[in-house]
């Protein structure tokens, strides 16, 4: 460093501790002013993510209740088929015991089996043989039973036989059980 | 000529520091903390917003897999609801219990909630009541779901039984079956 008592030292406001000063500072204010942007960055992502959120959320609801009315369909649709098969087998025990119903002396020519009833067109040999071997039994079953006879050609017994179940008595029936 | 107090340099560093220093609490106060405050309640927020979306994720994948099972379990009648009735596929499948087997024409009765039925006329000759109760077998595990009505009339017509019934004929309604997907 050269010395003159003629050219004074430059001298600056920015010395090394003035420098040192501003570099700490200026530091400072950088990491002040990252975290600001960083919370400001974050702040952004999470109303991103919210708004992204709550559209999933409404097409998660779309889908749930799409899929709950397909459950829905399917239940009603398995109670339906159950019901059906039920209806079914219930039919062919009520034919099976129509069948098994008829005694061998009596002949039927026609039988009408109705929602909540049976008639019964034949020919019995008399009418002790239907009272005994046909009514007894009808009548344990339906709540109603008429019966007319009629001669055939060859001395035996045309019937018709007409039995009803009351639905009303069967519900009180069922109750009891 | 050096006085006594401070060198005016040092002057500017302390005025300088205590510039800065204000400036540094002003940006913290002002600014920073009620920023980092929003961002926890936002945090707490977003943390709440996450367990719901879970949640919801949760019962969407519950109610798919009971969708699934239900469907799988099921399959037989969904497809027998869902296959519209043929007179010829009928008639070929089931003739086999009969001596003759007449269909009439197939008429769209009632909407039954989801379901349209479709009656069917059924005349036929049978030997023995045993085919009948095979056809009653059969048609529990027939393409289609089918429910034999009342009245059933039975004629003695020989050594034949001439039978005369209706059927109902069941099928989703393809309307509720689109709006369900």
């Amino acid at each position: 460093m050269r010395y003159s008592y003629i050219n004074p030292r430059k001298k600056s406001a920015f010395t090394e501790d003035m420098q040192l000063l501003l570099i700490f500072f200026s530091i400072t204010l950088l990491m002040l002013s990252l975290t600001y942007i960083f919370l400001l960055f974050k702040e952004y992502k999470f109303t991103e993510d919210k708004k992204n959120m709550a559209q999933k959320q409404v097409d998660l609801n779309i889908s749930i209740y799409n899929m709950k009315k397909q459950i829905t369909l399917i239940e009603k649709q398995n109670i339906l088929a159950e019901n059906i098969h039920t209806k079914n087998a219930v039919l062919k025990d009520s034919i099976t015991n129509l069948f098994d119903l008829v005694p061998q002396r009596i002949t039927l020519s026609e039988a009408t089996l109705l929602e909540n009833g049976l008639i019964l067109q034949g020919i019995t040999p008399n009418k002790d043989v239907y009272n005994f071997m046909l009514q007894a039994p009808l009548r344990s079953i339906f709540h109603r039973t008429y019966s007319s006879f009629y001669p055939a050609n060859n001395g035996w017994l045309r019937f018709v036989s007409t039995n009803y179940i009351d639905k009303e008595e069967e519900e009180d029936e069922l109750d009891a059980e | 000529m050096r006085s006594s107090g401070l060198s005016r340099q040092n002057i500017y560093v302390l005025i300088s520091s205590l510039v800065l220093l204000i400036m540094v609490l002003l940006f913290s106060f002002l600014v920073l903390i009620p920023k980092g405050k929003e961002y926890r309640i936002k945090r707490s927020e977003m943390i709440k917003v996450k367990k719901e979306a879970y949640r919801y994720e949760k019962f969407n994948n519950d109610t798919l897999s009971l969708l699934k099972k239900l469907q799988g379990a099921n399959r037989y009648t969904i497809t027998a609801l869902s296959t519209p009735f043929s007179e010829d596929r009928f008639l070929k499948q089931h003739k086999k219990y009969f001596k003759t087997l007449n269909l009439s024409k197939r008429v769209v009765s009632e909407k039954d909630g989801v379901f349209l039925t479709y009656d069917v006329n059924t005349s036929s000759k049978i030997s023995s009541p045993k085919s009948i109760y095979d056809f009653l077998d059969a048609i529990n595990k027939s393409d289609w779901i089918i429910g034999v009505n009342f009245p059933i009339k039975f004629t003695r017509e020989g050594d034949m039984i001439y039978s005369t019934f209706s059927m109902k004929v069941y099928e989703t309604d393809k309307k509720d079956l689109n709006s369900s997907k």
